[in-house]
């Protein structure tokens, strides 16, 4: 479609000397290619049927999260670790729903697989790599220009994009942030649901 | 060599360079490089490349779009004829590289996933190049011949040279919409050099994103400048994340009251988040449930009705024992 633009173009321009035509040319492809990206990336997490299927994936997930550790006394220290279980899981399962297309789901599944493998690594020397990292950065450039920074904040927040290109980085946030909307929603929902029926039992139970 | 005993004899004319995705190919190939290594009367595809047919051979496991049958040959024969093409991976590497523009994977993570999988390194590399070769094969015929006429001329660092720019060529036309170059005029006062031309395309890209960005987080739309656009970004990044980690505690303090053998819950959880949100695309499906008179009722006194209603339910739902712990 864009393609054959061009031809057309080509000829009208050598016909007009000023090349006001040409000025939306980059930026509307630019911008048709983002508006295609972000539409598909919307329209993946907004919609109800994936809340749903994302809630029941949930429940299964957690269902099978506590019978893996309903043997441990339950206290209110562990409500932290299950909490953190408990997102952990919520993420995965967000991150399978992905179904693999963006780099953030890949990452998200990776890292469980190597954590698990890191665990019996010392711990002390990846700091002390962090730490050297961070040193020699801060010599070399005492400021980045602002907007770089910011790039590079965002980046570690979003999981895997690290040392990814910036309209990449971008697109990753895109999509990460329509999914983390629905994933709140989601445990929104499910967390009144279980608090609404959990006192309702206990007091119809005595 | 068992291969050739596995391999009937064949006749040495090869199909032509079309012919580059079927199996009978490679099959004569492999029959080639150990019955007779150094000749290159293989037939046409390794008298255009020049190439001793080994080398050939690797070149086509690349292209092979049949990648199950091509995997477990090159697994036969991965530990003998396979080891001196460890640097023909090169090609292979920015064809991947072509593939990862377009397809956003990170070609080392699936290499490291497959090579687990199958621990052996290069049969693993190259059937991750079929696996994504497969995906466009018409892409990869063009490519081939690209390298084709690379590889002809002599030197591999040329060839690779050649390769990454040609991939390089390509990246940018994928990124511009699959366009081979950017016929652009410039305005009034503007560079026209290659690099000004690039940078520009790079620039709107980026602001392209950003204004969908801004879209997307709420309160994005007043603020002028990249840098507090970017600001805004990532605070309702860790806002949003800061929400889940807050309602996992909830979801946390509320597991150990409540056993999870409870679908009455998962078919309510779905009524509500229906009624909760707009768009309702499969609220024709749930219709059959009757979602008002679920939600308020105790307990105890709806588990029959339920039962019996679950029967009529989609079948998304399995009506187990409505068990609760009360």
């Amino acid at each position: 479609m864009v393609e054959s633009l061009f031809p057309s173009i080509e000829n009208t321009s050598e016909s007009s000397p000023e090349s006001r035509r040409k000025k939306p040319r980059i930026s509307e492809m630019a911008e048709i290619e983002s508006r295609r990206i972000n539409e598909e990336s919307l329209k993946r997490w907004k919609t109800n049927r994936v809340q749903q299927i994302y809630a029941s994936k949930l429940v299964e997930a957690l269902r099978r999260v506590r019978q893996r550790s309903s043997t441990s006394t339950e206290t209110d220290k562990v409500v932290s670790g299950a909490a953190r279980e408990i997102r952990e899981t919520a993420d995965r399962v967000l991150a399978a729903s992905a179904r693999g297309t963006t780099r953030w789901s890949r990452a998200i599944l990776a890292s469980r697989v190597r954590a698990k493998l890191k665990k019996h690594r010392k711990a002390k020397k990846s700091t002390g790599n962090c730490k050297s990292r961070k040193g020699v950065t801060e010599t070399n450039r005492i400021k980045l220009p602002a907007v770089e920074r910011k790039l590079k904040i965002l980046g570690r927040l979003v999981p895997g994009c690290r040392k990814v290109s910036v309209p990449n980085l971008l697109d990753e946030a895109t999509d990460y942030i329509a999914a983390l909307e629905m994933q709140v929603r989601a445990m929104e929902a499910l967390a009144e649901l279980l608090t609404a029926a959990a006192p309702r039992t206990t007091l119809t139970g005595t | 060599m068992d291969l050739t005993q596995g391999f009937g004899a064949r006749s040495g004319v090869v199909g032509p360079v079309t012919g580059l995705e079927s199996l009978n190919f490679s099959d004569e190939f492999r029959h080639l490089v150990t019955t007779m290594p150094p000749e290159n009367t293989g037939g046409s595809f390794t008298a255009l490349l020049e190439m001793p047919v080994t080398q050939a051979m690797e070149l086509l496991h690349f292209t092979d779009s049949s990648s199950s049958q091509a995997r477990t040959v090159t697994g036969d024969i991965a530990p003998t004829t396979l080891h001196p093409f460890g640097a023909l991976t090169f090609p292979s590497n920015s064809l991947l590289l072509d593939r990862a523009a377009r397809f956003s994977v990170i070609a080392t993570e699936q290499n490291g996933n497959i090579s687990g999988e199958t621990a052996n390194s290069l049969p693993s590399n190259s059937g991750a190049n079929l696996d994504r070769v497969k995906a466009e094969p018409a892409e990869t015929d063009s490519m081939v011949e690209n390298q084709n006429q690379n590889y002809s001329s002599g030197k591999r660092k040329d060839r690779e040279k050649k390769v990454k720019s040609s991939t390089k060529k390509t990246k940018s036309s994928v990124e511009s919409d699959k366009l081979p170059y950017v016929h652009v005029r410039a305005r009034r006062g503007q560079a026209t050099d290659n690099h000004s031309l690039a940078e520009r395309a790079r620039r709107e890209k980026i602001n392209a994103r950003m204004k969908l960005l801004q879209e997307l987080v709420p309160g994005c739309d007043k603020i002028q400048g990249t840098a507090l656009v970017l600001d805004e970004i990532i605070n309702h990044v860790q806002s949003l994340q800061r929400q889940v980690e807050m309602l996992s505690m909830r979801l946390a303090a509320v597991n150990p009251r409540v056993e999870f053998n409870l679908d009455s819950i998962l078919a309510s959880e779905n009524g509500s988040l229906m009624d909760g949100n707009f768009n309702g695309e499969s609220y024709h499906q749930l219709q059959q449930w009757p979602f008002d008179g679920y939600h308020q009722p105790e307990w105890g006194r709806e588990e029959d009705h339920h039962q019996a209603n679950f029967s009529m339910g989609s079948a998304t739902l399995h009506p187990n024992q409505v068990k609760m712990e009360l």
